[in-house]
């Protein structure tokens, strides 16, 4: 098995075969036969990278530390946090969704941001991360299971049906995950390519 | 435009998790692994028609108890009341919410539904080895691929209420056996999406030299 083909690329959805091209600003390259976006420019360097990932990782953990919305009725008083409307429901036949939603919506971006801030830590300083084989093909795997926007539209729409019963009020923690949504989205766009790449010059 | 070659027939594989393209091993023999992920190499995902077809079979026998089971439980002043996704669009609807019925509408109803029908439409013109709307087809595939978690939504949503609507006095609400199905259909439908491999789609034109 030779890796002769470096300058190949094949259309995971068509098994076209393209020859890779350089693209500039704004250019995204789709598949001719399937039109599938096969590549996206992105000019994020390294450190811009790691600076977006450190942003996701701070609001994270305020996204989980603080409500996502706060009921007061007469003096009693709930909140709700991703982390604690996945635990209230972890017991019973309703472990099952549950262990879904803390899967899908805490621990998998969790482990998404862990992984990209360790990898990208490392490339800063010109260095292969130690374990980074595995932690991309986790980071490919996890992807499609990790849905924090679902999490973001979810709690809007439980304001709205809350609120005709009782006062909501949405909490730092609605602006947080609505920030996470955005800064994982971007980090999403930077192909498999460019991380498989990464740091390829220096080893 | 002329078509471009596929790596299937010049002999080419590329690696599904990283992209790595490589020349296939002449001997067939057990599948490699990539030299840059060491994920195992293979033309096709195996078994993709059928894992898929098992997947979309699961998804919709689950949607069955979804649909007819209450997902939700609230109790008020006036008494309690156990609610079923269709009848939480409908009360949406009642109160004059048209726009977040829709919505859930949209999420839990609808978009499993056009799952179900896309992938056995997909499943069965591979089958047949249709050569029709290859193109149409494989971005029906990705329409498939984005919208599969959105029906997590009213998960999400039976969840935040039964963590934020628990007053003794004027209010609780609590899952119902509903919401596992749900939860079940949508996972279903994702790994049956997931076990799809798009590329049989092309696999059946003529010029491919088999």
């Amino acid at each position: 098995m030779s890796s002769c083909a470096s300058e190949l690329f094949v259309c995971p959805h068509c098994d076209a075969v393209h020859r890779a091209v350089v693209l500039g600003r704004h250019e995204v390259a789709a598949c001719v036969s399937c039109g599938r976006v096969v590549a996206r420019h992105h000019s994020l360097s390294v450190d811009q990278l790691l600076a977006l990932t450190v942003a996701a990782a701070l609001v994270f953990l305020i996204a989980n530390s603080y409500p996502l919305m706060i009921i007061e009725v007469g003096g009693m008083h709930t909140e709700a946090t991703v982390w604690g409307a996945a635990l209230l429901m972890l017991h019973g036949w309703a472990a099952w969704p549950a262990a879904v939603l803390a899967l899908s919506m805490f621990i998998l971006p969790l482990l998404q941001i862990a992984l990209l801030l360790w990898v990208l830590a490392f490339a800063r300083f010109g260095r292969r991360a130690p374990g980074f084989r595995g932690l991309l093909v986790a980071l490919h795997r996890s992807r499609p299971w990790s849905m924090s926007e679902v999490f973001l539209l979810g709690a809007l729409v439980a304001i709205v049906k809350l609120s005709s019963w009782v006062q909501v009020t949405p909490g730092i923690g609605i602006w947080a995950l609505a920030s996470l949504t955005i800064l994982l989205t971007v980090l999403s766009l930077v192909e498999p390519r460019f991380w498989w790449t990464l740091l390829q010059s220096h080893t | 435009m002329t078509t471009p070659v596929r790596a299937i027939t010049v002999g080419l594989v590329a690696c599904r998790t990283c992209g790595l393209v490589m020349q296939r091993m002449p001997v067939p023999g057990p599948p490699a692994s990539c030299p840059r992920c060491t994920t195992l190499l293979r033309e096709r995902l195996p078994r993709s028609a059928e894992n898929t077809f098992a997947w979309l079979i699961a998804g919709v026998i689950l949607y069955i108890p979804a649909n007819l089971l209450p997902v939700m439980y609230v109790s008020g002043v006036g008494g309690g009341e156990e609610s079923t996704i269709l009848g939480g669009v409908l009360s949406f609807w009642r109160d004059g919410s048209w726009d977040i019925a829709v919505l859930i509408f949209t999420a839990s109803v609808a978009v499993p539904a056009t799952k179900f029908l896309a992938l056995a439409l997909l499943l069965w013109t591979v089958h047949r080895g249709s050569r029709l709307a290859r193109r149409q087809r494989t971005a029906l595939y990705r329409l498939v691929e984005i919208i599969g978690y959105w029906s997590m939504l009213d998960v999400v949503v039976v969840a935040l209420t039964a963590a934020l609507l628990k007053f003794k006095a004027l209010g609780t609400a609590e899952p119902r056996l509903g919401i596992v199905f749900f939860c079940g259909v949508v996972v279903a439908t994702m790994i049956a999406a997931l076990s799809f491999d798009p590329r049989l789609i092309w696999d059946t034109g003529a010029g491919d030299g088999h």
